[in-house]
């Protein structure tokens, strides 16, 4: 079966799920498979301190089967067959099922793609709102958590290490204590969590003990709200964003970016009409560069700006060009206008948005109750602290959070820690919180636990593990369970007790398509609107703003190098953070990129390097948060922590912080160092109104070489640049895909990057107010490639369905193929950066599908030639011809916006060459000749200005 | 007779002194048949060869940890290594020309200097020659170039100038070791006869492949050498601009140009008379040769830098006429990198080194004043080498996208090699002058005979 | 032009070599000659012996398994013991379950058979060792060849006629491509896939383009690099 095909994706995921895993289970209990572990993989047995523990085995199984397919051929190279084959597990066969990943609490619905029982790949799942389809990088970069080698591995107590048994020992003693004052001394700090069954379990536990106290570390949380927006881009003419990043953060980004692309897909034949986006922000966002018209004020400068336009929407009549255009667009768009209000904005901006919002109320938006995160009553970091203080709590526990790196400044956590007589940690890492723990558990990764969460618009879906815990983890819901008393039921009978009301078939129907039925949210209607005085804030010379980084969610992905490496959607910054401000404003502070900048408040300094990032609001400088986290010993720190930051009520926007040029400079490293076109044509805007009626407006330049011969499929993309919002999950996805290594700070910052599909991002304009564009360049495919004339021994060559192959066991590094590609898509090794040793737990995370590139290989985008290959030898076996659609390359399949379209265009009839008939179809650099198979749809603006006449 | 000498072009003052056969015969074949020589020259060797160990150092680190360890990145993924090629492909011309060309033209003031250039050809083409090979990322699979009957059937892509490259730079290996071993022949047999121990007579006499000297040998001996000198002549003109070709048949702005061929050639030429210069300079000094390399070589070898010197100046106008009158914006801006760019200071560098310096060369003055012409020469080699880096390296550090433009910076191991390289190929220099005669011998005391004829 | 120099004339200076040096000279000369014309010979030998390719060498197994015996005597269908021979790119090694089948029947005390009980007793897998070995670079499905009209036999030669298996073929890139430029010869009809003394009746070259109709092949899609190199 084609495993490219997505709706056979689809099928496999439907695939009976949990059988092959009952299967292992059962065999894992008898007696007879230890043993055989032990034997057969006794290297492996010790090198995991635990490998007799049950659930290791199952793992070695995989890593037995991955090392038979990697180890190098040699005359007697040792096979070893099952000595009873898994049921629906057929070796060399990839298989595929559902599941749910856990982004800041909130569930993103994914399947996941399996070789022999180990997780390498991570497509979104169609059936899930939060998904529908598509990824983001941190999907992308799951499986890599997984099999990241610093994660704990045993359990901990002070430094020795323990088991679980002796673990649940000690808190049956707690319990038994506690039970007596009902729970009082008890306080347990949770992260940001929709899970029923933790909810479920967290009920229980406060019936039990009243006393016991609940507190919600979520350092990334924004303004509390009453309600929660869902926004309908279909039919929402005029969206307005105030200080909203709708496609580039929150829980539902994926699902707001598919259906704000829709609204603005404009093609020929089809859809004439596009919304139109205003956009108000002080931070350069994914959102504010697919804006139509936007302008930046500094964020000390918001709430005035807000209320401003809401007068101005009142009276008609707005003072500046941006808010004319908006209300006279408004007054036209009547009903189909839609204000959505950042996370992290003050409640006057969200009740202004609601206020304004109103008449296009389930119209352009509905309104849910909020997602339940956390116990209705759970206290914030500072009570935590006050309770410690004045001795109500003895007994901690922290599940899955690591306090000690997001504590801000004014709250002395580490102190208060010491204070507590018993500190239970649970994690993935032995973070600086641990160290500080008397007991320390490892946490699951969400491939393997099960377990349920909720989406952004309230549906379920059912965590399903992939490959049982590599190490001794446990889910916090047996942490939970283990706290009221329930010591044997593992994660999945809590979960499945949680869903009691599914009977199996309804349970396996869950499995299947990953979602469980009619559990969204019910609409609300709209709650009283309580009028909020605007806020008058003082502004500080320079304003000082943090914002989440948007890989690794505050922190919490720091020990994954995969999204370190992966370049920031707008800065391309990569291996760290930095102080990013406008080239105004580092003018005025006389900073130039790599200068350190101090920002102070009260004693506290922090010194970063200086960034110039054109987008950044005038006077006011951001900072990434997530960075500088320490996890574990055989890790190293990444960027600064600006947690410290922070004081009491200024968790984002730092009231009086002094901001001065630092001594020294600091470390950029970046993958992109031109921001500027130069004038020349390589990401094409056309107005709305300028599209034709039929194209293709491009006419192929002429060529001195023959037109290239179709004899049967003829591979071709198209990107549509209207549609991408530059998030990068595509490159993400590439990387998974194709087992493109980790390079390190090191080797990024002397240009030896290895991402074969890159997002190029170039400004325009006024560098105070630019206008930003994307433009994913993947190997062009070119049918007259200039690499291919040049490489002194064929490694690389045409195929016959017009494929640039790379052929690496040919190449011997001339590099010839790079100098000549105009594009530069190519990568090479410059050194063995590829990770051969079958020891380290990456070794599982390899595509077996795609060879691994040794040092002195050049290597390139393949069109996911790995995944063509499949579908072609299926429709050899079968005579059919490959259907369109057959084929998904991997940056296609993640891209949350479907930018990305890949077929065959030889058959005018599919999708792709549909796509290359636009009038707005053109190939980049196209004077060159190289006649590409990638092409590009041009970038379609509706700016206010455009529209004469209509609008 | 004398008539005929003179429209040979023969100048009096191509050789100084007047001793007999046999006292120019000990003269020059005094060198590498004195038991010792002096100190200084083994100092002089010493010191070279050390720095000549820092090329195998640095080229087995190279080798150990991967090609990553020289300045190299994506935009750039050519660096000094490939600039070392050229240069000294470049340098091994003087040679050829010299030994080959002036010989077929009868100019037979070379006599007294093709020898040396022939091993200072010899000698830099051998060096740059391993630079190709190292600059793989896989050095192991270099045959791949080959046409192999192997089972794993590698084929080299016949349209790759990397290929041309590979066979131009190969035949050049052979012919020039063939011209030089053949020239030796006779000078051997001298050394052979002359030699007092029965080693160096074993030694000299088995190389000497027998030869007495006899009107018979030399009747062979001409045919072959006008032959070789006939097949190599070619080579002047062939070698360098299928390097060229490296560089002409990609599409990247400062690549992409029809004027390299013969501005290369040119180039070369150039630079290897800088060379013959900077060797010969110091030769007849320590030696006390004045009175066979004679200002009269020194005054010609300065007349063919000008012009070669003249027609690479002219080479620079016609790349940035073209870049700007071609009205190519990658072409124009290529152009204006190479001058306003980050790396402008390399340019202007180079100009003043092959172009400024050059003016210096219109005065007999400076042509006929030995230890000046050293400084000019050592000065255009350097600005030679600089404008093969402004060719390689800059012109990718800024092709089509910007968005992946970058700079690149040589590492250590780039300087190692490549001035390891020099200090190795003095130090081969250095064993030559000690093993072998410096000098044609015979053909110097011809040269002599037909002048006495000619008074 | 004569002599000029003064090269020794007569014995002014005592020989230096004896008469035979000449022939030295020569021999090194043609010596030299005689390599380089003979080394490729010598090169393209060697690339092909069965030493390099490794064919016809039985490897030890942990259990003497005798496919002559099995296939040949008993006739046990190929795809009894490798399932996935049809549906899948490996065509799979039977499981130690698949051999207990018929051995906790017969022979279910033999000596021999002693590891594989062994096996299943234990747990433990028997790691056989690998006959038939490709590069990690190379990608080879059976699947496809098995369904477009290349036999077990085609590569695998009479498994029927081995006592312990050894490679049949020399399993080269330039064998592969020999098949993959002119696949006609080594066609057979699906139901003779799975045989191992099957002929081809009749016109060879006619079958073989009957065949090549029936099974769509086009051999330019099989030339690709990517056809088996990833």
């Amino acid at each position: 079966m084609p495993v490219t095909d997505k709706d056979m994706r689809e099928e496999l995921a439907a695939a009976e799920p949990a059988r092959f895993w009952r299967s292992l289970e059962e065999r894992a209990r008898t007696p007879a498979f230890r043993r055989m572990l032990d034997a057969e993989f006794p290297e492996i047995a010790e090198r995991y301190a635990t490998a007799t523990d049950r659930r290791t085995a199952l793992k070695l199984l995989g890593a037995s089967l991955l090392m038979a397919g990697m180890g190098t051929a040699k005359a007697a190279e040792g096979i070893a067959p099952y000595v009873e084959q898994p049921e629906n597990l057929v070796p060399g066969e990839p298989q595929f099922y559902a599941s749910t990943l856990n982004e800041r609490g909130y569930g993103m619905g994914v399947i996941v793609e399996a070789h022999e029982g180990r997780p390498t790949k991570i497509e979104g799942n169609p059936n899930h709102p939060a998904s529908l389809g598509g990824t983001d990088p941190i999907m992308q970069a799951a499986a890599f958590s997984l099999y990241e080698p610093t994660r704990s591995r045993t359990v901990l107590k002070g430094n020795e290490v323990a088991t679980w048994g002796a673990f649940q020992a000690e808190v049956a003693e707690l319990r038994e204590r506690a039970l007596l004052q009902g729970g009082a001394g008890i306080g347990v700090v949770i992260g940001p969590n929709t899970s029923l069954t933790l909810q479920r379990l967290f009920s229980q536990l406060q019936q039990a003990m009243p006393a016991l106290r609940f507190y919600l570390s979520d350092p990334l949380a924004g303004t509390p709200r009453p309600y929660a927006v869902l926004p309908h881009f279909d039919e929402a003419k005029i969206v307005v964003s105030l200080g909203a990043d709708f496609l580039g953060e929150g829980p539902g980004r994926l699902a707001a970016a598919r259906g704000f692309a829709d609204s603005r897909r404009v093609r020929a034949g089809g859809q004439r009409t596009m919304s139109r986006l205003y956009c108000l922000e002080s931070i350069a966002s994914l959102t504010g560069a697919k804006a139509d018209s936007h302008l930046l004020v500094r964020p000390s400068a918001m709430d005035e700006t807000v209320a401003r336009l809401a007068t101005a929407m009142q009276s008609g009549t707005g003072d500046d060009a941006f808010t004319t255009a908006l209300v006279r667009d408004a007054r036209a768009a009547g009903n189909g206008l839609l204000f959505i209000a950042g996370e992290r904005e003050s409640a006057f901006v969200h009740a202004t948005a609601q206020r304004l919002n109103q008449p296009s109320a389930g119209i352009t938006h509905t309104l849910i109750a909020p997602v339940a995160t956390a116990p209705a009553d759970s206290g914030s970091l500072y009570d935590l602290v006050t309770d410690i203080g004045v001795g109500a709590i003895t007994s901690l526990f922290v599940l899955d959070c690591d306090l000690m790196h997001s504590a801000p400044a004014d709250l002395d956590v580490g102190a208060a820690l010491e204070h507590v007589s018993s500190l239970y940690h649970h994690g993935l890492h032995v973070d600086e919180t641990a160290r500080k723990a008397d007991w320390h558990v490892p946490a699951t990764h969400d491939l393997e636990s099960w377990g349920d969460l909720r989406a952004f618009d309230g549906t379920a879906s059912i965590v399903q593990p992939l490959i049982a815990p590599l190490y001794q983890g446990r889910t916090i819901a047996e942490l939970a369970a283990a706290l009221t008393g329930d010591f044997v039921s593992s994660s999945l009978d809590l979960t499945r007790a949680t869903w009691a009301q599914l009977d199996d078939a309804g349970w396996r129907e869950a499995l299947k398509r990953g979602v469980i039925a009619d559990t969204a949210a019910p609409a609300i209607t709209a709650p009283p609107l309580a009028e909020i005085a605007n806020p008058v804030q003082e502004a500080a010379q320079i304003d000082v703003v943090l914002t989440p980084d948007p890989f690794l969610d505050g922190g919490t992905h720091a020990a994954n190098l995969f999204l370190t490496e992966l370049p920031r959607p707008l800065t391309k910054l990569v291996w760290g953070n930095a102080a990013e401000l406008a080239p105004a404003t580092a003018q005025t502070l006389g900073v130039a990129t790599g200068d350190l900048i101090e920002i102070g408040i009260d004693k506290q300094v922090l010194a970063l390097p200086a960034f110039i990032s054109p987008g950044q609001a005038p006077d006011t400088v951001v900072v990434p948060l997530g960075f500088g986290r320490w996890t574990g010993e055989d890790s190293d720190t990444v960027g600064t922590n600006a947690f410290p930051l922070r004081r009491r009520g200024n968790a984002w926007l730092l009231a009086g912080a002094r901001v001065k040029k630092g001594q020294g400079s600091g470390r950029i490293i970046t993958t992109q160092e031109h921001h500027a076109m130069e004038g020349r044509d390589i990401v094409r805007d056309v107005p709305l109104a300028a599209i034709a009626d039929e194209g293709p407006s491009a006419q192929e330049p002429p060529s001195l070489y023959p037109p290239y011969e179709m004899p049967e499929e003829a591979w071709g993309m198209s990107i549509d640049l209207t549609a991408c919002i530059g998030c990068n999950a595509c490159v993400a996805a590439c990387q998974a895909e194709n087992n493109s290594p980790v390079v390190g700070p090191d080797e990024m910052a002397v240009g030896h990057d290895m991402h074969w599909l890159r997002v190029d991002r170039y400004y325009a304009g006024d560098p105070e107010a630019p206008e930003t564009v994307f433009q994913p360049v993947p190997c062009m495919q070119c049918e007259d490639a200039p690499c291919e004339v040049v490489c002194p021994v064929n490694a690389t060559v045409h195929t016959h369905d017009g494929l640039n192959a790379q052929v690496y066991n040919r190449c011997v590094g001339t590099r010839y193929c790079s100098q000549n590609c105009p594009y530069k898509v190519r990568r090479f090794n410059f050194f063995q950066y590829q990770d051969f040793d079958e020891g380290s737990p990456l070794s599982l995370l390899m595509n077996p599908n795609v060879s691994v590139r040794e040092r002195g290989v050049m290597e390139k985008c393949t069109y996911c030639v790995q995944r063509i290959s499949a579908a072609r030898i299926q429709s050899e076996i079968s005579d059919q011809p490959i259907a369109d659609g057959a084929v998904q390359t991997a940056c296609q399949q993640a891209c949350p916006t479907r930018a990305i379209t890949f077929g065959n265009i030889k058959d005018k009839q599919s999708a792709v060459a549909r796509e290359k008939t636009e009038p707005h179809s053109y190939a980049l650099l196209e004077e060159l000749g190289t006649r590409p198979r990638t092409t590009y749809l041009a970038r379609v603006t509706n700016r206010p200005d455009e529209d004469k006449g209509n609008g | 007779m004398a008539e005929a000498m003179r429209s040979d072009g023969i100048d009096p003052a191509v050789l100084a002194g007047n001793e007999s056969n046999r006292a120019i015969a000990a003269e020059i074949a005094a060198i590498p048949l004195a038991p010792k020589l002096p100190r200084r020259f083994w100092w002089g060797f010493a010191a070279f060869f050390t720095i000549g160990l820092l090329f195998l150092g640095c080229v087995s680190y190279l080798l150990a940890a991967g090609i990553g360890t020289i300045g190299l990145n994506v935009p750039a993924a050519w660096g000094f290594l490939i600039v070392n090629t050229v240069w000294w492909i470049g340098i091994g011309h003087a040679g050829t020309l010299i030994s080959a060309v002036l010989l077929l033209m009868r100019q037979n003031w070379r006599n007294s200097i093709n020898r040396f250039a022939e091993a200072m050809t010899l000698m830099a083409v051998a060096l740059a020659g391993t630079f190709p090979i190292l600059h793989l990322g896989r050095p192991q699979y270099f045959y791949w170039l080959l046409p192999l009957p192997v089972t794993h059937m590698p084929w080299p892509n016949w349209r790759s100038p990397l290929v041309w490259d590979f066979f131009a730079i190969a035949t050049y290996i052979i012919v020039s070791l063939l011209f030089w071993f053949m020239g030796l022949v006779p000078d051997l047999a001298i050394l052979r006869d002359r030699a007092k121990s029965r080693g160096k007579q074993r030694i000299y006499g088995f190389f000497a492949l027998g030869w007495r000297g006899s009107a018979y040998h030399w009747h062979r001996y001409r045919i072959a050498y006008y032959l070789l000198a006939a097949l190599a002549t070619p080579l002047v003109v062939s070698v360098h601009s299928v390097i060229s070709l490296d560089f002409t048949s990609a599409i990247i702005p400062g690549y992409h140009s029809t004027i390299f061929p013969p501005y290369f050639v040119a180039g070369a030429l150039y630079s290897g008379f800088a060379m013959v210069i900077t060797i010969a300079v110091p030769l007849r000094h320590f030696f006390g040769l004045e009175d066979f390399i004679t200002l009269k070589h020194l005054d010609n070898a300065g007349k063919v830098m000008l012009a070669s010197g003249a027609v690479v100046a002219y080479g620079y106008l016609c790349e940035s006429f073209f870049a700007w009158y071609s009205g190519d914006q990658f072409e124009r801006y290529m152009m204006w990198n190479r001058m306003f760019g980050d790396y402008a200071w390399t340019f202007w560098f180079m100009l003043a080194c092959n172009v400024g310096t050059l003016q210096l060369l219109w005065f007999k003055r400076a042509r006929t004043s030995p230890w000046l012409l050293f400084a000019l020469a050592f000065i255009i080699n350097t600005g030679m080498w600089v404008e093969r880096y402004v060719i390689v390296v800059t012109s990718l550090t800024r092709d089509f996208l910007p968005s992946s433009w970058q700079n690149v910076l040589p590492t250590w191991v780039d300087f190692g090699i490549l001035f390891g390289s020099l200090g190795l190929f003095f130090a081969m220099m250095f064993l030559f002058v000690r093993l072998l005669p410096l000098m044609t011998i015979f053909e110097v005391q011809e040269l002599k005979h037909e002048l006495k004829e000619a008074q | 032009m004569g002599r000029i120099g003064p090269y020794s004339k007569g014995n002014a200076v005592a020989q230096v070599f004896s008469s035979r040096a000449n022939q030295i000279v020569y021999f090194v000369l043609y010596g030299a000659l005689v390599l380089i014309i003979l080394s490729p010979t010598i090169w393209i030998v060697l690339d092909r012996s069965f030493y390099h390719t490794g064919q016809f060498y039985a490897l030890e197994q942990p259990a003497p398994f005798s496919h002559a015996h099995h296939v040949g005597e008993v006739g046990l269908d190929c795809r009894y013991c490798h399932q996935g021979v049809e549906t899948t790119a490996s065509a799979g090694l039977p499981a130690t379950e698949v051999c207990m089948t018929c051995h906790s029947q017969i022979f279910s005390d033999a000596p021999i058979l002693a590891p594989v009980r062994k096996s299943l007793a234990s747990g433990v897998p028997l790691v056989w060792n690998r006959v038939n070995s490709l590069p990690d670079f190379v990608f080879f499905n059976h699947a496809v060849h098995v369904n477009n009209g290349v036999g077990c036999v085609s590569c695998h030669g009479r498994v029927d006629e081995m006592p312990l298996t050894w490679q049949e073929m020399p399993l080269t890139m330039e064998w592969c491509l020999g098949c993959h430029r002119d696949p006609g010869p080594n066609l057979r009809p699906e139901s003779a896939e799975f045989s191992m003394d099957w002929q081809p009746v009749g016109d060879r070259k006619k079958l073989a383009s009957e065949l090549m109709a029936h099974f769509h092949i086009d051999t330019r899609t099989m030339t690709d690099c990517y056809a088996c190199h990833r």
